[in-house]
């Protein structure tokens, strides 16, 4: 699931050498972790977090294709 | 056709009228329009207590009402497409009745008349944004075709670019009160608009839903701005995002006897129509 989120990722900061999603599963739920050089922390986090939120939407709509629970943490 | 059905229930609270009502009409809460025709209140010890009273009404089935089949775009079909004339309507989706149906009021909406464009008139908004979006769905694992339409343009507004997608079971693409759409269609601008260092004149559509949402919420507002001078009061529709709360402003902006105002914050900010004093 972390192609998704580094696609996007990727396509939104100045730095995507530093882009990095790293995926684990706990329990049944994947958790994809997601960094980004600091100075791309906004880009990815949006007013109101209003970027991430879209980014958990789309992630969550890949999950429920594959019949799974997801979470995304920006780290 | 024009199996147009609408009930009118009462209970305690708006949820639960809501539920009994989509359980008298046995559809799904996405294929209907809820219109709160009385807000519950609790009255004092018992007496003076109101119950919701609000109707539900669904509409024909949505296929009418889809635009014309597009020319599928080489450019515009994503991996392997769905089979081209896929007829069925994912099954949360909300129905309108036929086009035809359409009246005068429908003249200025947005999407509900956008025409098929030809590959050679895509400009580099259209091609930036599909690419894009396309490598969303495929990333997604979403199989479906995106047509590109051109919106008839609105008199003040630059006309946008209407990215259609077009498969089988795209629900999952609309989401709860078009969230998931919402997210898409967000992302997807993000992206186009930094590839093209300006602003993305883009809209994201799935399966015509945003034209078919944009017809009932105009018949909405004219029935509910009725309803609002019969009665003489205030009356209070639904919670909505932003994009359909415009919708219903607008639809109701040369009203000569109402004026709408949006009241509430975040997820519960809805529209209220006023009836003007005379």
């Amino acid at each position: 699931m972390k192609e998704l989120v580094e696609y996007i990722a990727k396509s939104l900061v100045e730095d995507p050498s530093q882009v990095q999603v790293t995926e684990t599963t706990q329990s049944g739920t994947t958790i994809l972790e997601l960094q980004v050089a600091q100075d791309d922390m906004g880009r990815i986090i949006g007013k109101n977090g209003r970027v991430a939120n879209a980014m958990r939407v789309l992630v969550r709509v890949l999950a429920s294709q594959r019949g799974k629970r997801v979470t995304l943490d920006i780290v | 056709m024009s199996d147009t059905r609408s009930v009118e229930t009462s209970a305690p609270d708006i949820e639960s009228a809501i539920e009994q009502g989509l359980r008298e009409l046995g559809v799904a809460r996405e294929s209907v329009i809820v219109e709160i025709l009385e807000e519950p209140s609790r009255g004092l010890l018992g007496i003076g207590a109101r119950q919701a009273r609000i109707r539900l009404t669904t509409a024909a089935p949505a296929r009418a009402a889809a635009p014309t089949p597009p020319v599928a775009l080489p450019a515009a079909v994503a991996g392997e497409s769905a089979p081209a004339e896929e007829e069925d309507e994912p099954g949360e989706e909300a129905a309108a009745p036929p086009a035809e149906d359409a009246d005068a009021f429908d003249d200025d909406t947005l999407l509900a008349d956008a025409q098929p464009i030809s590959d050679s008139e895509l400009d580099e908004d259209a091609r930036v944004g599909v690419a894009t979006l396309e490598e969303l769905l495929a990333k997604m694992e979403i199989k479906a075709r995106v047509a590109v339409y051109r919106a008839r343009s609105s008199e003040d507004e630059e006309t946008p670019w209407v990215l259609q997608i077009q498969g089988a079971d795209l629900g999952v693409l609309i989401g709860r009160r078009g969230e998931t759409l919402a997210a898409l269609q967000y992302i997807t601008r993000l992206i186009a608009s930094r590839d093209l260092q300006r602003r993305a004149n883009i809209v994201i559509d799935v399966e015509g839903y945003k034209a078919r949402r944009e017809k009932q919420l105009h018949r909405l507002a004219r029935r509910m701005a009725e309803q609002a001078l019969q009665i003489g009061r205030t009356v209070t529709l639904e919670p909505m995002p932003p994009y359909e709360r415009r919708i219903i402003h607008l639809a109701l902006r040369d009203h000569p006897q109402v004026t709408t105002q949006s009241v509430g914050e975040g997820e519960h900010r809805k529209v209220t129509i006023i009836p003007d004093r005379r």
